[in-house]
């Protein structure tokens, strides 16, 4: 199974903002979902993974492919899905075989229109009358039309209704039913990450924070509901960050089983993502206390 | 690159149509003697510094840029799809005024090379406009460099009339050309602004490769 991106070392400097030392890998058969608050660097992972800003320092491979040297080359086997339909209102879904087949060699108009039937898309009808669901869906099937190794989605599901981001989600899973494929995606809606990735990235700050399968992270992690007599007796150690409020502590373990086994008194329920967002994003650490 | 160029005509199809039929009622009325040639000539030059402009604008609207660079293009072929739409367009446009050139000289109401010349320095000037503005699209955006359209369109006229004014520049050497001159003076006009364009298609191409989107 080869590696569909890799990064090492991702550097990126702005006056109020920078992105520091990101290594990151997408192994090909996989979905990895890039979650972090807004401002975190999701969005200039992706620019700088798509040569859309100069990076400070770093490698990044795309389908083994320097992004840089072999741009040209790696970007042919993408399919990028941005926040917004970048597909201009007077056009029609039927013109953008005209604009991108000459773009990509690979591109298939047979698979073109059978996404846009798929999708239920209407090709001769003005973009400008479709919805936000319908602008996305039909970004996707533009972005899968070329028949791409890897897709990169950036926020594409944010704003759409649960029916559709599920149509979407589905789409994804068939994308990687082929090994070869992989799917890197930013997204703020985690439920959605919790149903489809395998892998989750989490950016805090500039700074990868969890590099982790799903099922490990869902398996093991673990919110801890307490008093703040009970945080007291806590080792500083067993807890990865801690959130205090009016009614009530809540920290987050990185093992569960053995947090429960150590402290059989306190409640450890699952983390889900969002538990794990807030409390690393917002938490503190114990040992500050 | 060829696709970035069938989007332009595609964005844009519906204020082409709308000019086509523009173009086709002031031919037909400097037909009928209604206008003269000028209302074509003067149409035409605003279709080639209008179009390339718009497309800008209908590009930052759809956010379109980002998009382009995500795709397997370099920035010069990106940039050359513009530069390939606006020589399309000054070929289209050429073609329309050379045809209303002839049908008004067949029917006897102008100058068939008084009328063509006339073409080729309005398209020339059009063009040495669009030289400009064109890089100045890039590194500015539509919004921002839309002053500029006014100032690149007047300030030579301005300039000339004043520099004539205060007798720095005598243009009376003009009026003493003769007809064969004119006409070469005019292909040189438009030759310089085709050669403005591969200027500025480069000056364009380094203003996108140093561009972060």
């Amino acid at each position: 199974m080869t590696n569909c991106i890799e990064i090492k070392g991702l550097c990126k400097s702005y006056p109020d903002f920078s992105l520091q030392n990101i290594d990151l890998t997408l192994p090909g058969g996989t979905i990895m979902g890039l979650i972090g608050e807004n401002g975190a660097g999701k969005t200039t992972t992706i620019k700088c993974i798509l040569n859309l800003i100069r990076r400070d320092a770093g490698e990044i491979t795309l389908l083994g492919r320097d992004n840089l040297r072999e741009e040209r080359a790696a970007k042919a086997g993408v399919g990028v899905v941005l926040d917004e339909c970048v597909f201009h209102d007077a056009l029609r879904p039927r013109d953008l075989e005209r604009i991108l087949a000459p773009v990509y060699p690979t591109w298939d108009n047979g698979l073109y229109r059978d996404y846009l039937d798929k999708f239920r898309l209407p090709g001769k009808n003005l973009i400008k009358t479709f919805s936000r669901g319908m602008k996305m869906k039909l970004s996707l099937a533009a972005a899968l039309a070329h028949r791409p190794q890897l897709l990169i989605l950036d926020e594409a599901t944010a704003g759409l209704d649960p029916v559709v981001r599920d149509e979407i989600l589905d789409e994804f899973l068939n994308f990687i039913c082929d090994e070869d494929h992989a799917i890197l995606i930013s997204s703020h809606i985690t439920s959605d990450l919790e149903k489809a990735a395998d892998y989750i990235t989490y950016l805090h700050q500039g700074r990868v924070v969890l590099s982790q399968p799903k099922d490990e992270l869902l398996d093991r992690y673990g919110r801890v509901g307490c008093s703040t007599g009970d945080l007291a007796a806590i080792e500083p150690g067993d807890l990865l960050r801690v959130r205090r409020g009016t009614f009530g502590c809540e920290g987050l373990t990185s093992d569960r089983d053995v947090f429960q086994k150590k402290y059989p008194g306190l409640t450890v329920d699952p983390a889900s993502l969002e538990d794990i967002m807030l409390l690393i994003g917002k938490g503190e650490s114990l040992c500050t206390d | 690159m060829y696709g970035l160029i069938w989007k332009d005509f595609l964005v844009l199809r519906k204020t082409l149509r709308l000019y086509v039929l523009f173009l086709l009622g002031y031919l037909g009325m400097a037909l009928l003697g209604i206008f003269d040639l000028t209302f074509v000539t003067t149409f035409c030059v605003v279709i080639l510094m209008i179009l390339p402009i718009s497309a800008f604008s209908y590009d930052e609207f759809a956010r379109w840029d980002r998009y382009a660079r995500t795709l397997p293009l370099s920035s010069r072929q990106i940039v050359g799809g513009r530069y390939l739409f606006v020589l399309l367009l000054l070929l289209v446009v050429a073609a329309i005024g050379a045809v209303s050139a002839v049908l008004l000289s067949l029917t006897g109401s102008a100058d068939l090379w008084e009328s063509l010349g006339a073409q080729l320095a309005s398209l020339g000037a059009a063009l040495f406009i669009v030289d400009v503005m064109l890089p100045l699209n890039y590194r500015l955006g539509p919004e921002k460099a839309r002053p500029f359209l006014f100032a690149v369109t007047f300030l030579p006229f301005i300039l000339l009339f004043l520099l004539a004014k205060a007798d720095i520049l005598d243009l009376s050497f003009l009026d003493r050309l003769r007809p064969g001159q004119v006409i070469a003076g005019f292909i040189l006009v438009l030759l310089t602004a085709l050669a403005g364009l591969a200027v500025s298609f480069l000056i364009s191409c380094r203003v996108t490769e140093r561009k972060e989107y």
